[in-house]
């Protein structure tokens, strides 16, 4: 087997293998030994994998490693184990874990495949299912239209940076490659885990927004790979946070709950996110909606040159929700001074938002962004700001998908949690609800991981990613990854193959 | 009662944005350039785009027609985007139905600078004076079944379907060729793709004479098909709209036009409500009040309010047009000329929920003015260029306030109306709330004499009388202004003038005296007293002149003169030095800056902060933005003071200076303040300490809409007026008593007199404190007028000897700052001196389930 190293040469980014404790018991299937085994050591002599192990010297063959066994697909295989067992001692049956892993939109496949990414920073192929998710709807029904073949290509010849501002005005920066990280605040999240994001970030040369409430001191370091939040309810915004910024996000809204502010339930209101917050501790911290500040466009435009009277470079990033009329509110905050309109869709986060408000509101994120792409077309401003996209943007390919249908880039939040091994318990409102440390501020939950560890699994996605858009772009015969701008007619629908997307 | 209806549905809707409006009402008719300096001053609120004006009660020589025809006539303005299609049109629309008694082209300039600026050529306007033909109209009534309507209103209605028919077959068909601008009687509009301002020259209007205008500057954010139609003004028949803000729910006002047969052809939000507008003026021909009623319904708890008699009209009125009543954010400015009652009116309405900036302002006097803005600088900036045409008129308004949208008091709505007295036939200007109760200007017993010999300018080398010189050689600006006030009593105009031209050369005797000068100039600004005979407003116009001049004199920042008052003006911005002393005081004169960018005055302040200037003195602000802002963490030991009109988020983001506002302030200001002290010399707007952090603040009049919301950590805030709604809404500072944050409300108000008296309800509102889990608010309210119904979450507590310990050193500072008393004021009721726990209550957060730490929000969807 050719190893990926081979075909990249030296391009590819080091990696390290990063397992992780807990999730070694995930697997997709159960591969279980019956008593009658004799430890023959024929199963580990057939199978290429590596499940089966046996020691020389010990009285009994190892466990079966689940997690590189293929599955009962095996038996075409003249190697399939249970087939070629001597005492039928072998069984595989689907994994009880896996049954409880994911949902519709996370499907376990799909939750496996990022844990596998993380720890190996080895890419899935382009046509492995695990890409999309299940729900029937959104990024999962987008299947690019590619050429077979892959042409041999050199990695070190593909840009995928961005253009953040696109303006006369403010710093120049661009992105190395076509994401950054949404906001998650301190208090939704662990400092452990905003220290592995912003680590990762750094590596990269992108950013991470560390969301609504302030941050600790111990962010200091990464500044430059901050972007701050000014939310609606001007949590931990003050001046100096604004003044160190290269990048400032006004949340107008988020596509998980459009019509509602933030939501920080009390239980995850501990003294020391209280104390960022300037607020009462163990009180739910509700950010009002809309800003009470901002009514109309006009004041829109007043309220963005207000971070402009503190920091004239800062660059300014609109985040908006995806209403019907998403396509003017673009147009308005480029006219109120916006280098960045950042679409934000509802199939992404929030855990910690209302259940009746998740994902029953604004228009799907896959309408949203053809619609403001060709509107800014067409009002000849396209080319003067960067439209970025994100809600429920899980994978490379969807990643690639936002891009196709019009987006610059995408900002990625929930996949970067799974990395590090969230479960999608939806448990993250709560207190001491989140089984892996993540979203959490309980001072025990949040040493289940630490930084480095993190930026680790983060790294190796990132890696796994950055392998999967060369290779989809190398077999779309293009060197930039904004040639993919808007090419719609790449996309097709799952189930109307002739259907150009989007028209 | 439109008998067609357009074919084809809506293919477009234009996001409206917010805008800058301007409406002005005055008795003396007023030249069309005294609109264009507040125009240009909100130039930054909207995006040339579309602007426009709308004139009403016009002058028959400048129309060129008789009084007669003026009075009578429609005035029908026609914009061909298209020439060619004027003789068609004509043909077809005009000359089979109307006399014209006069038409002609109205004039335009021909500056090519002014040309140049236009993305999109102004159409030619012109202008028919006509008569429906009795032969028509005889027809019309036949045809259209309208023997029961008086001849007049089917008349109307004819002039009205007309347009209609004009504007569907030449503007909303397949290309936009012509459509009817206006067709009132009396009154025009114009308007263009473009700034407001160019609408003024374009069109030629500085001279041209109305007793009501309006402006506006368009901020639309739909795409390129910016089109002069679109722009505001719209007019239903004798009126004209401007419209501020967004309705959320435009398709369900369109649906209940649909199904009175009414369609929109303009298709954006402004011209829907002037379509209902003239469905209830009209078709249903319900009086103003009930109009108001049922476009802004009065809700909730101001609904219950209301004496039995009302509630039951307009919860019938509310039954009736409730969809048709535009929700979120919005602000009409109407003009109007209503024909029938022979008024010119200018109205402004505030939605229920006030969410858009707007200020009302009178003037009384020979010229009575009745002005409506966005923001309380383009009313000061209308003024001010008025009173060089009409010396009578001061350059500040003898009353300013906001409107509290759907007020059971008062209705959140206000209406100027002018009218010819009996007799003399000369204009007077009545202005009313909602329910027709008068509002009047405070202190009427100035003397008009005094008030222009006042009015003249101030004299440059003065020969300093008697009188000016007891009060300006006192030893210190206290003794100085004590005297002041007590000579006011007897002062003439005369002797005032010359007192502030004594001390403006006073002033140039060196630094000492300049400070002097300065200090009693804002003694006499900042404080409340009996003026005598003089009248406040012009008595803080001459105050405000001679600050100007005094401080206009000083050395140059850029001569490098020994001097501690050190001027930068626009020209001199560039010049900016260290200071000589750590005592030097920055002195900035706004005239000219930006509103807003980093040519601003902001930055300037910014910059001196960096360069080692410990304080800065602000003024002839106008409306520039962001005056404190940027200037970091940690600034204690800096302090800024400014006058003039400053503009919105004043003070934002302080952390530890200390700024003083000698007049009103405008919206936003004190958005996450973090530190250091805010004092304010007079009311605040909209969203004052959104998201604060700390600090103190002392604010000598009212907050309107949504103080303090979202407030965190310590801030300290005294307010002696009252607040409109939404006070301390989600405040979360801590417990007051262990170093969180309180606001202190006193409900008390100065009157034209000087003297301080209680306000008819300490809180008018109904959300207080809604939501809040840390802090408290005290008020004071003896009468026990604050009910549990006005709060959401909250509860009213007992004030223990720790809040009062806690609070009594700010309303000692209070006192300092603004002379409110308060052993002789605060803590007297009806003349009887009372304990602080019988006069002030507390209002505190208690925990509340939907704030507690179980996460109950997920019940809702499980």
């Amino acid at each position: 087997m050719t190893s990926s190293k081979d075909i990249y040469g030296d391009a590819r980014p080091e990696t390290s293998l990063d397992p992780s404790e807990r999730l070694r018991f995930m697997s997709s299937h159960t591969v279980t030994r019956a008593d009658t085994c004799i430890s023959c050591g024929m199963c580990e002599s057939l199978c290429p994998y590596g499940v089966h192990k046996r020691v020389e010297g010990h009285a009994r063959i190892l466990l079966p490693d689940d997690r590189k066994c293929i599955g009962p697909s095996c038996s075409v295989n003249y190697f399939f184990c249970v087939a070629n067992c001597p005492t039928k001692s072998l069984s595989i049956t689907p994994s009880d874990n896996l049954r409880s892993l994911g949902d519709a939109r996370w499907s376990a496949d799909m939750v496996l495949a990022t844990w596998k990414m993380a720890e190996t920073a080895e890419p899935m192929a382009l046509d492995d299912p695990a890409n999309c998710g299940l729900s029937g709807g959104g990024f999962d029904e987008l299947r690019f239209v590619l050429p077979s073949r892959t042409p041999r290509y050199d990695p070190e010849d593909i840009s995928f940076s961005v253009e953040l501002n696109r303006r006369g005005t403010g710093e120049k920066i661009t992105l190395p490659v076509p994401f950054y990280g949404g906001g998650m605040s301190f208090g939704s999240i662990s400092v452990h885990t905003m220290l592995a994001r912003l680590k990762a970030a750094k590596t990269w040369g992108t950013f991470t927004c560390t969301g609504e409430g302030g941050y600790p001191a111990l962010l200091t370091p990464f500044e430059d790979n901050i972007v701050i939040q000014i939310a609606t309810g001007l949590f931990g915004v003050r001046e100096e946070t604004i003044q160190r910024s290269r990048i400032v996000e006004f949340k107008y809204a988020q596509g998980a709950k459009p019509g509602l502010g933030g939501h920080l339930l009390g239980d995850k209101n501990t003294p020391d996110v209280a104390r960022m917050r300037e607020a009462v501790p163990y009180t739910s911290l509700f950010s009002p909606f809309p800003f009470h500040s901002v009514y109309s466009v006009e004041d829109h435009k007043k309220h963005l040159d207000w971070a402009l009277a503190i920091n004239p470079k800062a660059i300014l990033s609109v985040k908006v929700s995806t209403p019907s009329d998403v396509d003017m509110v673009s147009v308005g905050s480029y006219y109120a001074g916006a280098h960045i309109v950042h679409l934000d869709g509802g199939y992404g986060g929030t855990g910690a938002a209302p259940e009746i408000a998740k994902k029953n509101i604004a228009m799907p994120i896959e309408y949203a962004i053809p619609k403001v792409h060709r509107f800014l077309e067409a009002e000849g401003i396209r080319d003067k700001i960067t439209l970025i996209a994100s809600g429920g943007i899980r994978t490379a390919l969807d990643v690639a998908k936002a891009i196709a249908l019009g987006a610059d880039g995408v900002v990625i939040g929930t996949s970067e949690l799974v990395a590090l091994g969230c479960v999608r318990c939806g448990n993250c409102e709560s207190g001491r609800g989140c089984p892996r440390g993540i979203a959490t501020t309980d001072p025990e939950l949040e040493r289940l991981n630490t930084p480095d560890w993190g930026a680790e699994r983060l790294d190796n996605l990132y890696t796994a990613w950055w392998l999967q858009w060369c290779e989809l772009l190398a077999r779309l015969g293009m060197k930039d990854i904004s040639e993919l701008c808007g090419r719609t007619d790449l996309l097709r629908y799952r189930d109307r193959p002739a259907k150009e997307v989007g028209r | 009662m439109s008998e067609t209806r357009p074919p084809e549905r809506p293919r477009w809707v234009e996001a409206e944005g917010g805008c800058g409006v301007v409406g002005l009402a005055s008795s003396a008719q007023i030249a069309g350039r005294h609109i264009h300096g507040p125009l240009v001053q909100m130039h930054n609120r909207g995006n040339g785009k579309g602007g426009g004006v709308a004139a009403v009660g016009l002058s028959p020589e400048q129309m060129r027609v008789t009084r007669k025809t003026l009075d009578e006539s429609y005035l029908i303005q026609v914009a061909y985007l298209r020439r060619k299609v004027r003789t068609a049109l004509e043909d077809e629309c005009i000359n089979p139905f109307f006399k014209v008694e006069r038409k002609y082209k109205v004039e335009t300039s021909t500056d090519d600078a002014l040309l140049k600026r236009f993305d999109v050529r102004p159409p030619d306007v012109w202008r028919y004076f006509c008569r429906v033909k009795d032969e028509v109209l005889d027809r019309f009534i036949r045809s259209g079944g309208l023997e029961d309507v008086p001849r007049a209103k089917a008349e109307d209605e004819f002039v009205y379907q007309n347009s209609f028919k004009v504007n569907h077959k030449y503007y909303a068909g397949k290309e936009m060729q012509a459509f009817v601008m206006s067709h009132g009687r009396n009154m025009m509009v114009l308007k263009i793709v473009g700034y407001a301002e160019d609408v003024i020259s374009y069109y030629k209007l500085e001279d041209v004479k109305a007793h009501v205008w309006i402006g506006h500057q368009r901020y639309p954010t739909k795409g390129r098909v910016w089109h002069p139609g679109g722009a505001h003004p719209f007019v239903g028949l004798d009126e004209a709209l401007v419209h501020n803000g967004d309705f959320a729910n435009y398709h369900a006002v369109t649906e209940y036009l649909a199904q009175r047969n009414i369609a929109p052809l303009f298709l954006t939000d402004t011209e829907v409500s002037v379509l209902l507008f003239d469905l209830l003026n009209r078709t249903y021909e319900y009086p103003l009040e009930y109009i108001i009623e049922a476009l802004a319904p009065t809700t909730e708890r101001d609904f219950e309010l209301l004496p039995e008699q009302k509630k039951k009209v307009y919860r019938a009125i509310q039954a009736t047009h409730m969809h048709g009543s535009p929700d979120g954010p919005w602000f009409f400015i109407i003009g109007r000329n209503s024909h029938y009652e022979r008024r010119f009116q200018l109205v402004g309405i505030t939605d229920t929920s006030m969410l858009r900036p707007q200020v009302f302002a009178l003037v009384d006097g020979d010229v009575q003015i009745g002005l409506i803005a966005s923001e309380k600088q383009a009313i000061d900036s209308t003024l001010d260029s008025i009173s060089k045409e009409h010396p009578s008129v001061p350059k500040y308004a003898d009353k300013y306030w906001n409107a509290r949208g759907g007020s059971h008091n008062y209705g959140g709505a206000f209406v100027f109306s002018l009218h010819a007295e009996e007799g003399s036939g000369d204009m007077r200007l009545i202005s009313t709330n909602k329910f027709g109760t008068v509002v009047a200007a405070p202190h009427r017993g100035w003397d008009r004499a005094d008030d222009l010999a006042l009015a003249e300018p101030l004299r440059k080398a003065s020969s300093e009388g008697s009188y000016a010189a007891d009060i300006i050689e006192r030893k210190g600006a206290e003794p100085s202004f004590k005297a002041f006030v007590r000579s006011l009593k007897d002062a003439s105009g005369d002797e005032v003038n010359s007192l502030f031209a004594g001390m403006i050369s006073y002033a140039q005797k060196g630094d000492s005296q300049r400070e002097e000068m300065l200090q009693l100039l804002t003694l006499v600004l900042d404080r409340r007293y009996d003026t005598g005979r003089i009248r406040r407003s012009r008595l803080v116009q001459k105050a405000t002149e001679a600050l100007d001049a005094t401080l206009r004199t000083s050395s140059r920042v850029e001569k490098n003169e020994r001097s501690v008052f050190q001027l930068l003006d626009i020209k001199s911005r560039r010049k900016l030095r260290p200071p000589e002393s750590p005592y030097d005081k920055l002195v900035v004169d706004c005239k000219g800056f930006p509103m807003e960018g980093e040519d601003g005055v902001s930055f300037v302040i910014v910059r001196a902060r960096e360069l080692g200037w410990n304080q800065a003195i602000v003024f002839g602000a106008q409306g520039q933005r962001f005056i404190g802002c940027g200037l970091g963490p940690r600034t204690k030991g800096f302090r800024m003071d400014v006058y003039g009109s400053p503009g919105d988020y004043l003070a934002s983001g302080l952390d530890g200076a200390e700024m003083r506002v000698h007049t009103n302030g405008q919206d936003q200001l004190g958005q996450i303040l973090a530190d250091g002290k805010l004092v304010v010399y007079g009311d605040v707007g909209q969203t004052f300490l959104y998201g604060g952090k700390g600090g103190e603040s002392y604010i000598m009049g009212n907050a309107a809409g949504r103080p303090l919301i979202n407030a965190v950590g310590r801030p300290k805030v005294v307010i002696n007026g009252t607040c409109l709604d939404y006070l301390a809404e989600s405040f979360m500072a801590g417990n007051p008593l262990y170093g969180g944050g309180f606001a202190v409300v006193n409900g008390v108000a100065f009157d034209g007199k000087g003297d301080l008296e209680e306000l008819p309800e300490p809180y008018p509102g109904g959300n207080l404190f809604s939501l809040a889990s840390g802090g408290a608010i005290y008020i004071r309210d003896p009468r026990k007028l604050v009910g549990e119904d006005q709060l959401n979450g909250g509860r009213i507590s007992r004030l223990t000897d720790a809040d009062w310990n806690l609070i009594l050193p700010h309303l000692k500072e209070n006192e300092k700052l603004f002379g409110i008393s308060v052993d002789k004021f605060l803590l007297k009721v009806d003349g009887v001196k009372k304990c602080p726990e019988d006069v002030y209550r507390k209002i505190e957060a208690v925990p509340m389930i939907t704030l507690s730490g179980k996460t109950q929000m997920q019940d809702l969807g499980e």
